[in-house]
Order: structure tokens, then C-alpha cells, then sequence
């Protein structure tokens, strides 16, 4: 079950990303006919990442324990040290980020210039955040891994 | 015609998240220096990530209102390019403040 939780963590962060994405392309485009989807969009990496982050957290402080462990005790410490201390927080700003999206998405996007130029900005933010967040999330994969391997 | 201007609510919870992550960055140090803090932080949520993330979201919360409510609810002013600019350096900041402290302090 732990496996499935943490799969899906994955899967909602990887859709954020994804979305957020789209979202920069399309406001570049933005115009009368995509308005509504842009708004729609996000809502949904906003969805995504609360998601992503409740379950990632249920597993944080409910199993991550074991992982930990098993991280110290091998050749990557820092998988936990430093990767995992710092993604468990900064994960907290992607979210914050992500939160942030569908309100700044309510200006009117087709009309003023510095609301795009603004969702711009928060879209790049939050896939180069969700771009961090997924090579941390490998890296501590790779801690527990390489501690289970042979040596 | 190009409309130049945010809306309230866009400004005040922009300004909300600036504060937010330097926030969230400043409880990670004192709660990873404090043995006090990090035990009442265990005690409030069961975790002390819980507890951290509780304060921070709260925070963007009740803030993003609290700008929207400043100067007789007109909400904060502020350019386009200043808030663009304050929020990129709020979060950039923290990202360097957490990453340092990993990294380099703890």
C-alpha cells in the first residue's frame, strides 16, 4: 500500500508540473476563447499539488520513518540530510505557489498585459519548483536504494 | 486597450506568499535550532512538518485577507513589476535561506 501512496504523490506532483506547462503556453495565447480553459487548468494544478502534497505528507509522517533508516545506515546520508530535509520544506512553498494560481488566473488575462506577464511568472515558478521537487524525490529513491544494494 | 492594473485580491495574495516563504524558511532555522520549539511543534499536530505547514498555509490565509482589507478595503497598491519582484526575491530567498542551513549550518 505504501508503494501505491507514494506513486501517487508522484503522479499528482508530475501533473502539476505538466499543467503548469500548459498554463505558460497558453497565457502567452491567452485570448477570449482559451480564458475559460486557463481558469479551469488552474484550479487543476492547484488540485494537483494539494493532492500531491496530503498524500506525500500522510506518507511523510506515517511510513517515511523505515526509509529514513534504512538512509542513514547506507552510502547516501544526504539523501535524508540534506535532500529530504529540504524538499519536505520547500515542497511547502510549491504549494503555496500552487494555491496562488487559479487567483491570480480571476484577472482578466485577455485585457491586461501585467496579469499575463504575473501568471507567467507563477507558472514558471511553479514548474521549475515541481521540477526540483521530482529530482529531490529521485535522489532520495536512489538514497534507499543504494543502501539495499550489496556491498 | 491594455489594462495595466492587478486586482486586490491578486496583490494582497501575492504579498500573502512573499511573506509566507520567508516565514516557512525562518521556522525551519528556529524550529532545527530550538529543541523547545521543535518539542512544542511535535506536541500541537502529532509532527512538527504538520505543524509547520498548518502555520504556514494559515499565514498566506489569514494575510491574503488582511492585505485585501488595507486602506479601507481598496487593498494594498502596488505595481505590477514591484509585486512580480517581491515575490520572486521572498521565494528565492527562502529557497536559499533552507537549502543553506541543509547544507551548510545543520
Amino acid at each position: 500500500m505504501n508503494e501505491i501512496i507514494l506513486m501517487a504523490h508522484v503522479l499528482f506532483g508530475v501533473a502539476c508540473l505538466v499543467t503548469a506547462a500548459w498554463l505558460f503556453v497558453d497565457v502567452l495565447h491567452a485570448n477570449e476563447t482559451n480564458l475559460a480553459r486557463i481558469r479551469r487548468m488552474s484550479w487543476g494544478a492547484a488540485a494537483f499539488m494539494w493532492l500531491a502534497f496530503l498524500i506525500g505528507g500522510y506518507w511523510y509522517v506515517t511510513a517515511y520513518k523505515v526509509d529514513k533508516a534504512i538512509i542513514l545506515k547506507g552510502p547516501w546520508p544526504f539523501a535524508h540530510n540534506m535532500v529530504m530535509e529540504t524538499k519536505e520544506h520547500l515542497v511547502i512553498m510549491l504549494l503555496l505557489v500552487a494555491t496562488y494560481l487559479p487567483i491570480a488566473a480571476m484577472d482578466n488575462l485577455t485585457k491586461s498585459k501585467d496579469a499575463r506577464k504575473l501568471m507567467l511568472w507563477v507558472t514558471a515558478m511553479i514548474a521549475l519548483l515541481a521540477l526540483a521537487m521530482d529530482g529531490e524525490g529521485a535522489i532520495i529513491s536512489m538514497g534507499v536504494k543504494v543502501a539495499l544494494l550489496p556491498h | 486597450m491594455e489594462n495595466t492594473t492587478l486586482s486586490k485580491r491578486t496583490i494582497a495574495f501575492g504579498l500573502a506568499l512573499a511573506v509566507a516563504c520567508v516565514v516557512n524558511a525562518i521556522i525551519v532555522v528556529v524550529k532545527e535550532k530550538s529543541e523547545a520549539v521543535m518539542g512544542g511543534m511535535k506536541k500541537v499536530l502529532g509532527h512538527h512538518w504538520t505543524t509547520h505547514s498548518a502555520i504556514v498555509i494559515v499565514l498566506f490565509l489569514a494575510l491574503g485577507g488582511l492585505f485585501g482589507l488595507a486602506r479601507g478595503g481598496r487593498g494594498v497598491a502596488m505595481t505590477t513589476n514591484s509585486l512580480i519582484g517581491t515575490v520572486l526575491s521572498a521565494v528565492g530567498a527562502a529557497a536559499l535561506i533552507i537549502i543553506g542551513f541543509y547544507l551548510f549550518i545543520d
